[in-house]
């Protein structure tokens, strides 16, 4: 597999023979657990990655740093770029969901490839894990050795994202590690599909390997790869995907040599540190540089409406999570994100481990502060983070369900976002405010198996099953600034590269099912002066296949996640309507419509009979789809900004003419009246009586209106009496019981001695 | 204005290339002693055929040559332009367009996928998603219907058309007065049945009305796979490309009133050339800037090099093209002013790093930051006639002693090297605490390391290394940075051709008169090649209708077919894979019989040794078979060629009165006393010991110490270190 086994055979040997004489692995004749231990204890006592005070290399030889940085950046980058054209699954190649890293020898990450920044820090936290469980000198940590993980737990975003860890080494030291991680159509597992929402522990996610040696000697073991073949629902994507991680991790690894031929193991080692500590300065002062200092609070919220979808009985029912965010955003450019209060971890796919939170976080500060690329762990060591134990963002019990974390993500990265928004806006960056953004949820996932007829065009080896995963939900509405208005379906938190793809390559893959419409979804958007991102919607049938299983998960649906900002409204919610046992085929015949959407809502079932299925609640757990059965999704819209009165007129004027708007919505929401003329999109505003009905709402506005005392009197009241929903009850009590912290903030705020939940 | 001539007023013109830009037309003219010459006039708009011809003529007056005797002895006239792309690039096409989808995908056309929010921005910009921000759709929503109906994967109808949405829509798009309507239908490409169907009602509508618009099918200009780009394409065609048949009429008609006999010819991105009737002119869109790398082939061929890179640094960008046994890739999936669209573009990679580009520092990171932004033509700080306030790389090469401050672009533009230093100290050195010509210095490092990376990059990720490749550089700023980017990275060999600055207008001028058609064909080969003789029998009949319609339009230009080479390839991939590989099937196709099942093997055999190649570092995985994804064919007529310099070899010394005198240059952490030669005055056969600077108005060449630089027979130079 290498094409420079001979230096791989070169360092083996020295290794081994390092290792008779009872030598280390790590530098200086230190082992990788001092090495850990030392880079612990002197970046917290001086507060700079190391010690390194002076970053002597980038002083004195400023260009030479500056080259040293460029190679290592390319090399990752070029490996990236090659290794795509290796890997097959089309999640990988459509939206680029690979990134490679190389990180020192205590893990941590020194540059990133262009791809998915998520995974900044992922891998740095299983090659922590895999030095404090001592692996050098029990499972053996040797040059040509392959490691696999995607236990979140050890070190991952969620269990879909698999990594390949490649060790690196020079004159018997490793000097470095490679990563490369991609996201994978189907790991096995109780459900088809990417991200399930329906597994309540580990033993339905699929296949795990924690931190789990998978090969020597650059090739991959046997057993390994024949598990990957027999576990998985697609073993020609897993085994493709895995060919790229590993020829990638090789280049970087050749790469690595090649630099330390050409300037000395000293002068790569000393660029490596202070490379991070390069990393944490540069946060620190962008931080200075554009947010304003002070303690900045939000909360975000998740409904998990299960109690009628749920399968087993411990998930059966509806709940409400806590996702508390608050920052310390300090003068000397170090923050902290404080979790005290969030939701208990549970029997559902949701739980996010402290790398899933981690990688949140990095991919959310590359996107507005340090988006030119040159993002390390160094970052990470100029912020705190809290997600308390035990809680949905930082579990302590591995046997549950890390497999759809992301439902917990995305919600809480809201508050971050509308935390550094404040903080942004505060230092007069009024364009950098982002009020959120629309979960990336609600796109069909599972998978089916063609018709013998149909099937008969696939070679026998690949098979006739089909995954259904398009990543077409990578676009959804970006919440407003506080001067524009907010993207419309075009944005992922995850990833900015946003791509929903094309029909005619997601049908490629995705044989069995056909869209039969993508399109704007009209009232999606967040209502304000900048209105949010719009969101879209799309229907699709199942053709010539024996039997498909499809689901969808949904957030936000039952509760909004987060709120717009300064007076502006949260993106709408989103909802599921599917049709099973229809008459599509004799409709096509009759040329009788189809339904394309569902705009306004209910529409959908006027152009198609069968048993409809209709509910608030946008999730369902994985349902047999016969050939003609048709459902519908949407992508949702962002939050706005400001008042909706104050919207320019004609702006409102064009959202109808563009279909983001109704004419009902805006005439309730905007107070703009008009007649419009769907066919040719004109809307013809009727000026006195927009005046009017804008006055009417200011009129209703003052009449609503109590004063603040009032309100919070009134709602205290609610608080004592524990009259809310019983989710929202739950869900206090919940966060109550894992943090008497947050439960005597929670009494002191209210003012009261306990909460009536 | 360049003139280039062994034997003064005895030249014979007889290639012109041009390129109309946004405000001047340059004409290259080559005549048949390989002499050339440069010609410049302000472009004419309006009528194309203005401009055009006063820039031939300021040519050939350098040979003191009337346009109207020049013209007539011309044997071919290549014409590459901006103005489609600009029209494009400024929004200022033509409008009333309608367009038919799928009913339920008439929003495609603004969604652009939401890749084309962030398409076309840096790597900051795409991380920054605050950014991003759609094209403006270049059709308004009210002019897209939609029409019920849809073909799955395998090209067969699912759900029929619904005929009477599509009366509907071409009645709807005609009351809006549309002046074409393009129709694009999902998998259209394997199954053009509803798009012919719309296309039957269009018309049967139309003579109902009286009226008659295009009606243009995404399935007959482009049927490839991709829903979105071939939209786009159909779209850009209509608004961009379109529009320019007249002034490309008007261009033929005005080289013809000049005594002209030989037509004028439209290169297209893919690297022939065209007639201005041709029927889908966007594959001429972009053109002019991969001009080099034709050029490059031409002399790949005639010098008998097997792989070839071709660089081109410019003012603003730093463009690679590789050749790679004697071939340059064809991309689809790229996007063109922020649109995905499916054209063939000669594979040509760019980074933002060029001559005119602004050196920064960042004060957050300490950190010398290189463009992207760039000064463009305004040059540099130490530019006296520009309010250029940023330093950029040009005016560290200045301050260095590179540049000749007093004949830069001979002359025309002053330029002061103090001021440039000055700048630098101020602006870069001062704030990091450096000495200014160290800092210099260390910019051009950083620059050029850029531009190693990305040539390192691109070599190792067709799976070679430096060393199987020469080294091409050309434009502007390429010989005076060649041997900087070249650094560590051991080519077999360095060229810098004397014409080095008029390079891509030379390549211009090599392109042959050719017509490429593609389709898709999504056909899948079992491992075992059972279906082997139906694959056969499927791509036969593909590529004849391709084979047909190169050959119709040679037959329209009134070329005899038979003179008609076609060159038929396939695109092929392990099934299951996302990147497929180009497997020129010249050799095993029959131009009778096509192939048969035993040729379809030959030609997998050819595909798994070419991945060997291109992806040394993956596993082949012949397990699950393999899919045909398109058919290509090229039919390529007979074109005149430019010569190549044949000189005899003179001295290694090169004439006294070449040498200009010296002048000190920094390189390596020291000054070095460098001679400064004049290059028309270098005869082939002379050796150039570098330290040394070779000036010419529009280029100079780097010989730093250390180097030599021999002119060979063909006026080319060879940098390589002693």
């Amino acid at each position: 597999m290498s094409i420079e086994n001979d230096k791989v055979g070169e360092e083996k040997l020295a290794v081994t023979e390092k290792l008779t004489n009872g030598g280390e692995i790590g530098w200086d004749g230190q082992s990788l657990q001092s090495m850990l231990a030392e880079t612990e204890r002197l970046t917290e006592e001086t507060g700079h990655y190391r010690g390194l005070e002076d970053l002597e290399l980038k002083e004195e030889n400023r260009f030479e740093y500056e080259r040293l940085y460029s190679r290592l950046r390319g090399a990752l980058v070029s490996a990236r770029e090659t290794a795509l054209h290796v890997s097959a699954s089309p999640i990988v190649r459509e939206i680029g969901e690979l990134c490679f890293q190389i990180y020192t020898p205590e893990g941590d990450s020194i540059a990133v490839s262009t791809g998915i920044i998520v995974h900044v820090h992922t891998g740095s936290l299983a090659i922590k894990w895999m030095i404090e469980e001592d692996y050098e000198h029990d499972r053996g940590i040797e040059p040509g050795d392959v490691f696999c993980n995607n236990d979140n737990d050890l070190g991952n975003v969620h269990t879909t994202d698999v990594h390949t860890i490649v060790p690196i080494f020079h004159d018997g030291e490793l000097v470095a590690w490679a990563d490369g991680v991609t996201h994978e159509a189907d790991i096995g597992g109780a459900s088809q599909g990417h991200t399930s929402i329906v597994h309540t522990s580990r033993f339905e996610d699929g296949i795990y390997a924690t931190c789990e040696k998978i090969g020597e000697g650059d090739e991959l073991y046997q057993d390994w790869k024949t598990r990957g073949e027999r576990s998985t629902r697609t073993p020609m994507y897993w085994d493709l995907d895995e060919k790229c991680r590993l020829a990638g991790c090789h280049m970087i690894r050749e790469a690595v040599h090649d630099i330390i031929d050409d300037v000395g193991a000293e002068t790569f080692k000393q660029f490596t540190r202070e490379a991070v500590e390069e990393g944490r300065r540069t946060m620190e002062s962008r931080v200075q540089e554009r947010l304003f200092p002070g303690t900045y609070r939000n909360s975000s919220f998740v409904g998990l409406p299960l109690a009628e979808e749920g399968w087993k009985p411990e998930q059966q029912k509806d709940s409400l999570h806590h996702l508390p965010v608050e920052m310390d955003i300090n003068a000397d450019g170090t923050m902290s994100l404080d979790m005290e209060g969030t939701s208990s971890q549970g029997a559902h796919s949701f739980n996010a481990a402290e790398g899933s939170m981690t990688g949140g976080l990095w991919v959310s500060l590359t996107q507005c502060l340090l988006h030119d690329g040159k993002v390390n762990d160094g970052s990470h060591y100029a912020l705190e983070t809290n997600f308390p134990e035990g809680s949905l963002t930082n579990p302590d019990d591995p046997q549950l369900s890390f497999h759809a974390p992301w439902g917990t993500i995305m919600p809480a990265f809201q508050s971050v976002w509308q935390n550094v928004s404040q903080a942004f806006f505060s230092r007069g960056f009024r364009e950098e405010v982002v009020t959120g953004y629309s979960e990336t949820t609600d796109t069909v996932q599972g998978g089916g198996t063609l018709m013998e007829s149909m099937a008969q065009m696939i070679p026998d080896e690949v098979g006739d099953y089909f995954p259904v995963s398009p990543f077409d939900l990578s676009c959804q509405g970006l919440g407003a600034s506080a001067v524009r208005d907010g993207l419309d379906h075009g944005y992922a938190m995850w990833n900015p590269e946003a791509d929903m793809g094309d029909v005619e390559e997601w049908e490629m893959v995705q044989w069995g099912t056909q869209y039969l419409s993508r399109q704007m979804k009209t009232d999606s958007a967040g209502h304000g002066k900048y209105r949010g991102g719009s969101g879209w919607e799309g229907v699709m049938t199942v053709m010539g296949t024996e039997d498909c299983t499809l689901y969808k998960a949904s957030i936000p649906d039952v509760a909004f996640s987060t709120a717009g900002m300064a007076g502006g409204y949260p993106g709408s919610t989103k909802y599921a309507v599917r049709a099973h046992d229809t008459d599509l085929a004799d409709r096509a015949r009759e040329g009788e419509p189809y339904p394309t959407g569902d705009t306004p809502p209910g529409t959908f079932e006027e152009q198609i009979d069968g048993d409809i299925e209709r509910t608030h609640r946008g999730n369902y757990f994985p349902k047999e789809f016969d050939n003609h059965d048709v459902m519908h999704f949407q992508m949702g819209g962002g939050p706005g900004w400001g008042d909706p009165l104050e919207r320019p007129l004609e702006k409102v004027v064009a959202d109808v003419e563009e279909e983001i708007y109704s004419p009902e919505t805006v005439e309730k929401v905007y107070g703009v009246v008009g007649e419009f003329d769907e066919k040719n999109r004109v809307f013809e505003m009727d000026r006195a009586a927009t005046e009017d009905a804008r006055e009417k709402i200011r009129e209703r506005r003052a009449e609503e209106s109590v004063p603040f005392e009032e309100f919070f009197e009134a709602e205290r009241e609610r608080v004592q009496d524990g009259d809310v929903s019983d989710p929202v009850a739950e869900m206090y009590v919940d966060a109550f019981d894992i943090s008497e912290e947050f439960e005597a903030e929670f009494d002191e705020f209210w003012d009261i001695d306990r909460s009536g939940f | 204005m360049v003139a280039v001539s062994a034997d003064g007023d005895r030249n014979r013109p007889r290639l012109l290339a041009m390129d109309t830009g946004g405000t001047m037309t340059d004409t290259f003219v080559v005549d048949d002693e390989a002499n050339y010459t440069v010609g410049k006039a302000q472009t004419t708009p309006d009528d194309e055929s203005v401009c055009t011809t006063n820039s031939f003529a300021d040519a050939v007056g350098n040979w003191g040559i009337e346009p109207t005797d020049g013209a007539g002895k011309l044997e071919g006239i290549v014409y590459s332009g901006t103005a489609m792309l600009n029209r494009l690039l400024e929004r200022e096409g033509s409008g009333d367009i309608g367009v038919i989808t799928n009913g339920g995908m008439e929003d495609q056309l603004r969604f652009g996928r939401g890749i084309q929010s962030w398409a076309d921005r840096s790597y900051a910009g795409r991380l920054h998603a605050r950014e991003h921000e759609h094209p403006e759709p270049l059709v308004p929503r009210e002019n897209i219907r939609g029409v019920r109906g849809r073909m799955n994967m395998a090209g067969l109808p699912t759900l029929p058309l619904y005929e009477d949405e599509a009366y509907e829509a071409i009645q709807d798009l005609l009351d809006r007065g549309v002046r074409v309507i393009c129709v694009c239908l999902v998998y259209s490409y394997l199954n053009d049945n509803h798009e012919q169907k719309i296309k039957d009602i269009a018309e049967e509508v139309m003579e109902e009305r009286g009226e008659s618009v295009p009606i243009w099918l995404s399935s007959e200009q482009k049927p490839i796979r991709g829903e979105l780009p071939r939209l786009n394409t159909l779209v850009i065609e209509a608004y961009a490309a379109e529009p320019s048949r007249e002034q490309l009429r008007q261009v033929d008609d005005g080289f013809a009133e000049l005594g002209s006999e030989s037509p004028v010819r439209v290169l297209t991105s893919s690297g022939g050339t065209v007639a201005p009737e041709h029927d889908w002119l966007v594959d001429t869109m972009l053109s002019g800037p991969i001009g080099g790398i034709f050029g490059g082939e031409f002399l790949a061929e005639e010098l008998d090099i097997d792989n070839l890179v071709c660089s081109d640094v410019g003012g603003t960008s730093f463009d690679v093209g590789l050749i790679t046994e004697g071939h340059y890739p064809t991309r689809w999936d790229q996007s063109l002013a922020q649109f995905m669209v499916n054209i063939p573009m000669t594979a040509m990679d760019t980074i933002g790093s060029g001559t005119g580009s602004y050196v920064r520092v960042d004060r957050t990171s300490e950190r010398i930051e290189v463009g992207p932004d760039s000064a463009g033509y305004k040059v540099g700080y130490s530019n006296m006639d520009s309010d250029v306030d940023t330093v950029t790389v040009t005016d560290c090469t200045l301050a260095l002693g590179y540049l000749n401050p007093d004949s830069f672009l001979g002359g025309d533009i002053p330029m002061d090297r103090d001021v440039a230093i000055d700048a630098i100290d101020e602006q870069i050195a001062s704030p990091l605490d450096e000495d200014p010509i160290e800092t210099a210095r260390g910019v051009l490092d950083i620059v050029e390391r850029d531009m190693s990376n990305e040539l390192r990059g691109l070599i190792l990720g067709l799976g070679y290394s430096p060393e199987n490749y020469t080294l091409m550089s050309y434009g502007g700023g390429g010989p005076l940075h060649a041997a900087g980017y070249s650094r560590g990275l051991e080519f077999e060999d360095i060229l810098i051709p004397q014409w080095a600055a008029a390079f891509s207008a030379f390549g211009c001028a090599c392109a042959d008169s050719a017509y490429r058609y593609d389709q898709s064909v999504d056909e899948i080969l079992q491992p075992d090649f059972s279906n082997a003789s139906s694959v056969a029998y499927s791509i036969n009949d593909t590529l004849e209708t391709l084979r047909e319609r190169a050959e119709a339009a040679f037959d329209r230009d009134g070329v005899d077919p038979d003179t008609v080479e076609f060159q038929p390839s396939l695109r092929i991939q392990y099934l299951g894979m996302l990147d497929d590989l180009e497997v020129d099937i010249s050799e095993v196709w029959d131009g009778e019989a096509g192939i048969d099942a035993e040729g379809v093997e030959d030609i997998i055999d050819r595909y798994e040794a070419k991945f060997d190649q291109v992806f040394q570092r993956a596993a082949k995985s012949p397990e699950n078979g393999y899919q045909i994804t398109m058919a290509i064919g090229v039919g390529v007529g007979p074109s005149a060629k430019p010569t190549i310099p044949q000189e005899e070899l003179q001295d290694e010394t090169p004439p006294e009165d070449a040498h200009k005198g010296t002048r000190d240059i920094y390189w390596d952490d020291g000054w070095h006393a460098a001679d400064l030669w004049q290059m028309r005055d270098i005869q082939p056969g002379n050796r150039i010991e570098g330290p040394s600077v070779i000036e010419a108005p529009a280029t100079t060449i780097l010989v730093p110490p250390g180097y030599e630089a021999p002119l060979d027979e063909n006026r080319i130079y060879h940098l390589q270190e002693q």
